[in-house]
């Protein structure tokens, strides 16, 4: 069984159709990367993925878990999938630590310790165990997002799903975060990672989606699309930005 | 100890204090049938508070020799003349002296004991005045005290004597008024004016005859406390009748009494004799606004959250009652709620319930703005970090949203807090005697009223700069 289903999904935001009909299937250990221009509805789809954004027609199985259905409680899918954002959100009123260990303690029940044991672990994994009682405001752009991708791994999730992580990063500090990613994805980690990061998609990913206006155009593995891309779109995408 | 104990504390220490105040407030209810009487704050030699703060004159001391006489327990309240006069129609107090001429007006509403004193209405100008009758009041202006018999004489004297009149809440703010020569006269009855002119206290000339000279009894309210008039009856009569009557009367417009001199004192000497009410009304005040911005933070907060929440219903209601509290001055608020509400249901509370009532209603609705202000101003991204780790929607709340909202939210909260205090001084007006009321109170016998609001103020600006300061460091060890 998949680790994700999408099947027909469809989003609109007011009057118009952002997604049309997507269908999609993500095996277990499977790197995902997907591409296309800004507002193809990349982000879009991944918000779909564990239900920040509602659809509005399809079905979104997560597992065997339809997400959209009143049954379902969302915050246990939620718990499963990893999320990673553009501007990191950290919590800012919280240390590096308290960060990751917030979800544990609320919804694991961990002790105190079990879940500073567990921050200490996930740090070491992104290179910032020294930092573990500092206030995130004070760490650097790279730095807190691997601080992100450790509060998001901390409830030992299945599958994690990365939104545009490196976008908002000053251009040295995007290798630091790409190397996290590289190491979960090696690890065996289910990944969905909407991503303009060319290099790394053809590295890390076992396939690429070219996204554009809303429909998957393109999918294959990354030689693929790279070097021989099939339509039109994506040749033309390809040739403005390599 | 950590703040996060200290703060702890401090609210453990609140709860056990409002608890310790209902069990007070309780137990004065509990006590056997003590009588409520309504007085005026500024009406010497009737009433006045001494130098210690205590209230005498001529109605405190017939009272309680009469209460000795038939023994029975009171409780006095200073409301002010007109505040106490509503307080009896709504039967927030059993009866009322304060000077209170028996009029026919006022009989269909009260009943009245014996007469206990007769006096008229005095005309008076300045010492130096070139004015000597009513003929040279044409084309001039005369102070006078708003709910007064003096008031109705004038107005009837006005026409045909041709003069204009300056209506005043209290004969202090009357006679400031023909100090700085606003008005050319005042009015105010006899033994008043007298008592006030003897005493060196002000510079008067008397003319004309007391007019329409009118009866002074104690009032209840129509048919209620009949047995309470009785006994105040019946004690006049055995006081009368003992000679104490007489020597009360002395006490304050006997020879001797007119004699005493108030040479006027520096600012010093004058905080010095009347430090201890000051301290009192000071302390008052604090006590008011921390009590009831508890109130309102406990309420304001869930108020912010319905203002915030999906569900239109909460959104609706919280902002209905926003808009209603915005809208509604502090004083007709506070009107309402201690006349209003009374004489609509029944119900009875004193006035510092009412005022609590008030200021926290009040501060509730913007505490609940500033809460709304503060959640919304926490970025978006953080709701959805914390829900796509799978924290549930009250979780997110309580432990990201809030904490966030609280840190944006505390400048502006101290800020009502200051607010909250200074509005403390609005409750004068249904006679709680907190910092301002007190100023009132000293005022109305001294009549040094540039020296003591001066005090006064001084007193509220280093009480708000110390509790800004606190509160700064608070803000930044957060």
């Amino acid at each position: 069984m998949p680790m994700i289903k999408v099947e027909n999904l469809s989003k609109s935001f007011g009057g118009s159709e952002v997604l049309k009909a997507i269908n999609l299937e993500v095996e277990r250990g499977e790197v995902i990367c997907v591409i296309g221009p800004s507002g193809s509805g990349k982000s879009t789809f991944l918000r779909c993925l564990n239900g920040l954004d509602q659809i509005n027609g399809g079905r979104v199985l997560v597992g065997d878990l339809n997400i959209a259905e009143k049954s379902v409680n969302i915050d246990h899918v939620r718990e499963n999938i990893g999320m990673v954002f553009q501007q990191f959100n950290l919590f800012p009123h919280l240390t590096v630590a308290e960060n990751i260990t917030l979800a544990p303690i609320e919804l694991h029940k961990a002790s105190k310790k079990e879940a500073e044991d567990l921050a200490l672990d996930l740090l070491k994994m992104v290179g910032l165990e020294e930092k573990i009682h500092d206030q995130p405001t004070s760490l650097s752009g790279g730095q807190q997002q691997r601080v992100a991708i450790a509060r998001a791994l901390a409830m030992n999730p299945d599958i994690m799903l990365f939104d545009e992580p490196t976008s908002a990063l000053d251009p040295e500090m995007v290798g630091e975060v790409l190397a996290v990613m590289k190491k979960l994805a090696n690890d065996g980690m289910t990944m969905v990672i909407v991503t303009h990061e060319m290099g790394f998609a053809r590295e890390a990913a076992d396939r690429v989606l070219f996204m554009d206006e809303g429909v998957i155009v393109e999918e294959n593995v990354p030689e693929q699309i790279f070097d021989a891309p099939q339509e039109a779109r994506t040749q033309n995408f390809l040739n403005k930005i390599l | 100890m950590n703040l996060r104990q200290k703060l702890s504390k401090i609210f453990r220490l609140t709860l056990l204090f409002m608890i310790l105040f209902v069990s007070v407030m309780e137990e004065a209810k509990a006590q056997d049938r003590t009588y409520i009487i309504g007085t005026d704050t500024t009406y010497a030699p009737f009433e006045f508070a001494d130098e210690s703060g205590r209230l005498v004159g001529i109605d405190m001391d017939l009272l309680e020799a009469i209460a000795k006489d038939q023994g029975f327990e009171y409780e006095v309240r200073t409301l002010g003349f007109n505040a106490a006069v509503q307080a009896l129609e709504s039967n927030q107090v059993d009866g009322v002296i304060a000077g209170m001429s028996i009029t026919e007006e006022r009989q269909e509403s009260f009943d009245f004991s014996d007469p206990y004193y007769a006096s008229g209405s005095q005309f008076a100008v300045a010492s130096d005045s070139s004015i000597e009758s009513f003929e040279d009041l044409n084309g001039e202006s005369v102070a006078v005290k708003t709910g007064t018999t003096g008031y109705d004489v004038a107005e009837k004297l006005a026409a045909e004597y041709n003069f204009q009149l300056n209506a005043f809440e209290d004969s202090v703010n009357m006679y400031e008024d023909l100090q700085v020569g606003n008005s050319q006269a005042v009015v105010e009855d006899y033994p008043v004016m007298l008592y006030a002119t003897s005493t060196g206290r002000i510079d008067l000339k008397f003319i004309g005859e007391q007019q329409a000279v009118v009866e002074n009894g104690f009032a209840v309210n129509k048919g209620e406390n009949r047995e309470l008039l009785q006994m105040f009856n019946e004690g006049l009569a055995n006081i009368r009748a003992s000679g104490e009557y007489d020597e009360i009367i002395a006490r304050y417009l006997g020879e001797e009494a007119l004699a005493e001199q108030n040479n006027s004192e520096n600012i010093f000497t004058q905080f010095l004799n009347n430090m201890r009410p000051l301290f009192e009304g000071l302390w008052a005040t604090i006590w008011l606004a921390f009590i009831s911005f508890f109130i309102a933070l406990i309420f304001g907060v869930i108020l912010g959250l319905m203002r915030t929440s999906d569900l239109s219903l909460f959104k609706i209601l919280a902002q209905i009652y926003v808009d209603i509290m915005r809208g509604t001055p502090l004083i007709v608020l506070s009107f309402f709620i201690y006349f209003g509400i009374p004489q609509m249901t029944g119900l009875q509370f004193g006035a510092s319930i009412a005022g609590i009532v008030t200021l926290s209603l009040n501060t509730t609705a913007y505490i609940a703005e500033i809460v709304r202000g503060g959640i919304q101003a926490v970025d978006e991204g953080q709701v959805e970090a914390g829900r796509s780790l799978g924290l549930t929607n009250e979780i997110t709340l309580r432990r990201i949203i809030l904490p966030q909202a609280t840190q944006i939210a505390l400048p502006s909260l101290i800020n009502q807090f200051v607010i909250t205090l200074k509005d403390t001084s609005i409750l004068s007006v249904i006679g709680i005697v907190e910092l301002t009321q007190t100023g009132k109170i000293i005022i109305a016998r001294t009549y040094q009223s540039g020296s003591i609001w001066l005090i006064i103020g001084i007193m509220y600006i280093l009480l708000i700069t110390i509790l800004t300061k606190l509160s700064s460091r608070l803000e930044k060890e957060l």
